[in-house]
């Protein structure tokens, strides 16, 4: 119920009082009073009686309900007209980032006046922030860019200079080291990439290159490339393919691919030897579902709502052999909702490990 | 003389230079250029049959450049150029293409053999005179 609404409810509430509390004293009179006169002056006094309580009832509610809508008049433009306008401007920023001028406070309660300020420097503080952090991110994308633009230039020289050299006559041993190098170089070049693809990722700047895609063909290629993985860390890895075909769906294979094979590497890494991780997919009316259940050490309870975040690592997570940088989560997600899919885990019911399902939509 | 085909090399980093002339060499006849000035005279002097462009470079960059060539007024305008670059972000390379760069290859993403195809399929194939102008003096 709104302020006005409980100001309505007393005004009648007090009305109502008043008008019992005269009916109160005129049987209270009426009883005590009559004795006094001799009955044959009874019908006189009933009628004057009447009068009086007409008469005292019509001003008593005529009083009360100018004094109750004054009141009602004054709340309304001195504490609930102002407050919806705070109301209105904190809505709008909270839900649409847009800075709704705040109502004029001058004349109104205290308290109105000092939630009105403290709410004004509150958004100048959020808002200080969100420069900052804008701020923090373009810088730190220019520094990625300019790192990457510095580490390529010279991986160029690298790897132009191996290729040439590849073109010489060149014994069978040598042509094996120089094609080491080649591929190792080619390995950093990626590795540059990946990095700037991150960060465009994360400044929400990334262009998809959308394309029709089997999630089957693409999942059994992630799979095969995690063999080997799997069977050095004793991990019994399988795609369990579904009976009806998958639809195909509309994405950036290299993206999806980046986000099946940071599952398929956290799920084996994080699976005790012996373990298993079993891989589904499935289609809905809207989405077409990735499974990757593990039986592995699990996500405790902490850090459950945090492991979406970037650079957050997980307490178990964080361990010699489970290197990582806490951005693949992360990052998933974000590829997975700028597809219009979704990134989530859900803890196992019967056994330990976790599953991770990744969603992605139909094409309409 | 008037059908020999030149290609404009502009590469700041000399040993990337080398090497891009390593392979060039025998290939076509290149002319190199440092920076936007020099490639801009080049071009002035030349008229280069192709343009192998870089983006970082001294001076005048790589985009002023294109936009130079771009502007022209005589049929030099519509040279082909390929950004051979390591600026590698999707804004540059929208940017380039934007103002008329014909491909964008990210130069560390690329073996030379692969830019050799480049410069073929844009010329239409035609393969360069075998002989150097100096030869004849």
């Amino acid at each position: 119920m709104g302020i006005r609404g409980l100001l309505a409810l007393i005004f009648f509430g007090t009305l109502a009082l008043a008008v019992g509390f005269m009916y109160g004293l005129v049987s209270f009179l009426k009883e005590r009073l009559f004795e006094l006169f001799p009955p044959e002056l009874w019908p006189q006094a009933d009628t004057a009686l009447q009068i009086l309580v007409l008469y005292g009832m019509a001003a008593l509610v005529t009083f009360t309900a100018i004094l109750l809508i004054l009141v009602f008049l004054l709340m309304s433009s001195l504490i609930v007209r102002p407050l919806d306008g705070i109301i209105k401007a904190m809505i709008a920023f909270s839900k649409e980032d847009a800075k709704l001028p705040l109502p004029d406070t001058k004349g109104t309660p205290r308290e109105i006046r000092q939630l009105a300020s403290v709410y004004g420097e509150l958004v100048d503080r959020v808002e200080q922030v969100h420069r900052h952090d804008v701020e923090i991110s373009r810088i730190k994308s220019d520094f990625i860019s300019t790192a990457a633009h510095q580490l390529r230039t010279p991986l160029t020289g690298i790897r132009w200079a191996l290729e040439a050299l590849e073109k010489e006559d060149l014994t069978e041993s040598q042509k094996a080291l120089v094609l080491n190098a080649k591929e190792k170089g080619k390995d950093l070049v990626d590795t540059v990439g990946t990095l700037l693809d991150i960060t465009s990722i994360e400044s929400g700047k990334h262009k998809y290159d959308f394309t029709l895609l089997s999630m089957e063909e693409l999942i059994t290629e992630v799979a095969n490339d995690f063999a080997q993985l799997a069977a050095q860390s004793k991990v019994s890895l399988y795609y369990a393919k579904s009976e009806q075909p998958l639809p195909t769906v509309r994405a950036d294979r290299g993206r999806i691919k980046w986000i099946l094979n940071n599952l398929f590497e956290n799920a084996i890494r994080y699976t005790p030897a012996g373990g298993t991780v079993r891989v589904m997919a499935d289609a809905g009316d809207k989405y077409v579902r990735v499974k990757v259940i593990d039986t592995g050490i699990g996500i405790e309870e902490k850090d459950r709502a945090n492991i979406f975040q970037r650079f957050y690592r997980a307490g178990n997570a964080v361990t010699k052999q489970n290197q990582g940088n806490g951005l693949g989560l992360y990052i998933s997600r974000t590829i997975a909702s700028d597809h219009g899919g979704d990134l989530n885990f859900s803890t196992n019911e019967n056994g330990p490990g976790t599953t991770f399902t990744l969603s992605l939509p139909l094409p309409r | 003389m008037t059908d020999t085909k030149f290609i404009l090399v502009v590469e700041d980093d000399p040993i990337l230079k080398n090497l891009l002339g390593h392979t060039f060499a025998g290939k076509y006849q290149t002319l190199y250029a440092s920076d936007g000035n020099e490639a801009l005279a080049l071009f002035e002097q030349y008229k280069p049959s192709l343009v192998l462009l870089d983006l970082m470079l001294p001076t005048v960059g790589g985009f002023e450049v294109l936009q130079a060539i771009r502007a022209r007024a005589d049929e030099a305008k519509s040279t082909p150029v390929i950004i051979v670059s390591n600026l590698g972000q999707e804004s540059d390379m929208e940017k380039a293409m934007g103002m008329g760069a014909n491909d964008y290859l990210v130069k560390a993403e690329v073996e030379i053999e692969e830019i050799v195809k480049k410069i073929e399929a844009t010329l239409g194939a035609v393969p360069a005179p075998p002989v150097a102008p100096q030869a004849t003096v």
